[in-house]
């Protein structure tokens, strides 16, 4: 079976991205928030993964209103980036992981989870950003993706309930797949930011710091909590959160923070990332 | 039969089916400049490319003025209007600025907790 070598939450902020594409990652505003991802970087390349799973939301660019699936699961063999309006962005495009992929479509409809499955589809900053911050700006990505897509842009959005049961759900795939690849999953978004309305620029540190002490150790809190829980913690954006979910979802009860980092604002964000084992797997590490 | 409604948060619009069907258009105009094409007819003559959409006069005339509050208001949501803002490039923070009708560097300082930068 394949092995599930970590889970990691980031925040996916575009201004991230364009950060890196105007070279500002060591002016003042930027150095702190860039220099808390050197040992997530240093962790990744020392675990070397095969496979990411990343779970994030698409901020209508591959999908308008006209069509909005609240699941939806890339089978795709290549991954193009897409143009959000400033033009394409010069990253690598995505190598899919499409045979895990349709293993994971099978798991999900058995399991009575029922995504959009997209042959064809390209990908915007939600998954851009993450893996320009573990990974840098290689030529080619080190890692083959499985993206899943979770819609938090139209209400109703879905529960963070069901973020932690289809995160179980990745689990059980991911032990059930018989090739032998390391398989890492990848929750992302928030964490406090609220973008419209006249509670524009809602900062909650404390709930943040919060948030990232505890995901790892008492993560049935935040699974209990009520989408307008989120919202109302968080920012209306914020409660992209619940993305987290299908990560900490798919790691065992027991797990350990390897690390973790807070910078806020970025941009409007609170930005934060957290990289937790499954305690088994760490002490195996350590023997 | 309807579902349940979320209880209000102060200040914090949901976009739900309402939001969703009062901006459709204004969001189906904005979602079309990913096209550089469509970007480049937008900046050539704005009111024309305007035409192609059912705007209601009142988000036709906030695009004009890129009124960002009165956009949100109008069912935008900030998704896709960020997209009109690509053209004439306004830090997403002066957006926010906007829609609570604060002074820019007020609202990095007050609300995003940033240092001033003018005394």
């Amino acid at each position: 079976m394949a092995e599930l070598i970590g889970g990691c939450g980031t925040s996916h902020v575009p201004s991230i991205g364009i950060a890196l594409d105007r070279g500002l990652q060591d002016t003042p505003d930027w150095k702190p928030f860039f220099d808390g991802y050197i040992p997530a970087k240093e962790w990744i390349a020392e675990q070397k993964p095969d496979i990411a799973v990343v779970i994030f939301n698409d901020h209508g660019n591959a999908f308008f209103l006209d069509r909005v699936p609240t699941l939806a699961l890339g089978v795709a063999e290549d991954y193009q980036i897409i143009d959000e309006g400033w033009g394409k962005r010069d990253i690598p495009p995505f190598k899919g992981a499409a045979d895990f992929s349709w293993h994971l479509a099978d798991a999900m409809v058995e399991g009575h989870f029922d995504p959009l499955i997209c042959r064809e589809i390209e990908l915007d900053h939600g998954i851009q950003v993450p893996m320009e911050l573990f990974f840098g700006r290689p030529e080619a990505w080190p890692v083959k993706i499985v993206p899943i897509f979770v819609n938090t842009v139209q209400y109703p959005i879905p529960t963070p309930q069901r973020m932690w049961e289809l995160g179980q759900l990745l689990r059980r795939a991911i032990e059930s797949w018989p090739g032998d690849e390391r398989i890492v999953v990848f929750g992302t978004g928030g964490l406090t930011h609220q973008l419209q309305g006249a509670r524009a620029g809602f900062m909650n540190r404390d709930a943040d710091k919060a948030w990232l002490a505890e995901i790892g150790p008492n993560p049935e809190k935040y699974r209990d909590w009520t989408r307008e829980q989120f919202v109302e913690t968080f920012g209306s954006e914020g409660a992209e959160l619940i993305m987290w979910l299908v990560m900490r979802g798919a790691m065992d009860a027991d797990v350990r923070t390897v690390m973790s980092h807070y910078y806020a604002p970025a941009s409007m964000t609170g930005a934060g990332m957290v990289v937790l084992e499954n305690e088994v797997h760490a002490t195996e590490e350590a023997a | 039969m309807s579902a349940r409604k979320p209880a209000p948060i102060p200040d914090t619009p949901l976009f739900d089916r309402a939001g969703s069907h009062r901006g459709y258009e204004l969001n189906k105009m904005a979602m079309s400049l990913v096209s550089a094409a469509n970007r480049e007819a937008f900046a050539a003559d704005e009111e024309a490319y305007l035409d192609r959409y059912k705007l209601s006069p009142e988000q036709r005339a906030a695009v004009l003025a890129r009124d960002w509050q009165g956009m949100i208001r109008l069912g935008g949501n900030i998704f896709y209007i960020l997209k009109i803002s690509a053209l004439d490039p306004m830090p997403v923070t002066a957006i926010g600025a906007a829609q609570v009708g604060m002074d820019h560097e007020d609202f990095l300082v007050e609300r995003l907790g940033k240092e001033r930068r003018n005394g």
